[in-house]
């Protein structure tokens, strides 16, 4: 199945991204397929400046690492991008700026759909 | 039929609303600080389950939790069994 | 057709969020999918004539109305909400609906996604 997770809340201070990575890698696990569409102040886990405590976890690293499983993407909404001085050179390789026709179109064809409220 | 997802604990209005509209048929999953609700009887003729994870990071064991708890893996079998999406 | 709710319950002035589902719901129309938005608890002061973000330097709530009106995007409020925040004459521009909390259950269930915001 293709599933979609949205997350709109800002990664460390809540734990949101946290549960959509143990929600993506589980269903990467079975073989399903995965899209993470991140919204409002989500957007910053994908800037690769991020610097975490060492005993802390690197969200930014761990969405690298999940990328490598070519049934795993992550969408960025861009406005969202844009209101908090995220630019494209700033972002983890591999997540793709889009943005509410993304999200659309993701809603459309998905299969099954998480989202994570504000 | 719907999977409710439910992420804070019982003060929170949207979350009340979201367990009083559970049918017999929703399957309703704790999540994050959603698992509090666990600690009670949900007054709710849906199945409740509980992210295992979560609610023993927050200091409790099994026998503290009214619902059944689950692990990711069984959060997605849940969820290939329910289309419609409440969260 | 998929049919999807989203659903605002956090202020609109002091909060994105009544702006930001409105503005996502809007976004769905280049797909084959049916937006509506219900807008509960504090969000529903939304919908008073009397709100005005814009008055505080915040985004206007009123750049949704003519997207209201050119796709006729449906908002739905919630009686007992609006009576809590005693918010007495509704704003027309946003044409709501006004459902009772009991039949909350069977609204909610008539949706694919039903995404709180």
């Amino acid at each position: 199945m293709k599933l979609g997770i949205q997350v709109m809340v800002p990664p460390y201070t809540y734990q949101d991204l946290d549960t959509a990575i143990k929600i993506a890698e589980a269903a990467l696990e079975k073989g399903h397929e995965v899209t993470l569409f991140l919204f409002a102040d989500s957007v910053i886990c994908t800037n690769k400046n991020i610097k975490p405590l060492r005993i802390d976890r690197n969200i930014p690293q761990k969405l690298i690492e999940l990328m490598k499983n070519n049934k795993f993407q992550v969408h960025i909404c861009g406005i969202c991008m844009d209101y908090r001085g995220i630019t494209t050179e700033m972002i983890i390789e591999g997540s793709k700026p889009s943005g509410l026709p993304e999200l659309a179109n993701l809603l459309y064809t998905c299969d099954r759909f998480v989202n994570l409220m504000a | 039929m719907a999977l409710i997802l439910v992420k804070y604990g019982t003060n929170h209005p949207a979350e009340k609303l979201k367990i009083r509209s559970a049918r017999a048929e929703d399957k309703v999953v704790l999540v994050q600080n959603g698992v509090y609700w666990a600690l009670e009887s949900l007054q709710t003729p849906a199945k409740v389950y509980a992210i295992k994870d979560d609610f023993f990071a927050r200091g409790y064991s099994q026998t503290d939790s009214k619902v059944s708890l689950i692990t990711y893996g069984e959060f997605i079998d849940l969820l290939e069994g329910e289309k419609k999406f409440i969260g | 057709m998929k049919k999807l709710l989203f659903v605002a319950y956090q202020s609109p002035v002091g909060s994105i969020w009544v702006n930001e589902t409105f503005r996502t719901a809007f976004g769905m129309y280049g797909e084959d999918l049916d937006p509506s938005v219900l807008l509960i608890d504090e969000a529903s002061v939304a919908l008073s004539k009397g709100t005005k973000p814009e008055t505080i330097g915040l985004l206007p709530l009123s750049i949704c109305h003519k997207y209201i009106k050119n796709y006729g995007t449906k908002v739905y409020t919630i009686k007992q909400h609006l009576e809590k925040f005693k918010v007495k004459e509704l704003d027309e521009n946003f044409k709501a609906e006004i459902i009772d909390e009991a039949d909350l259950a069977d609204f909610l269930h008539s949706f694919d996604y039903v995404i709180f915001m």
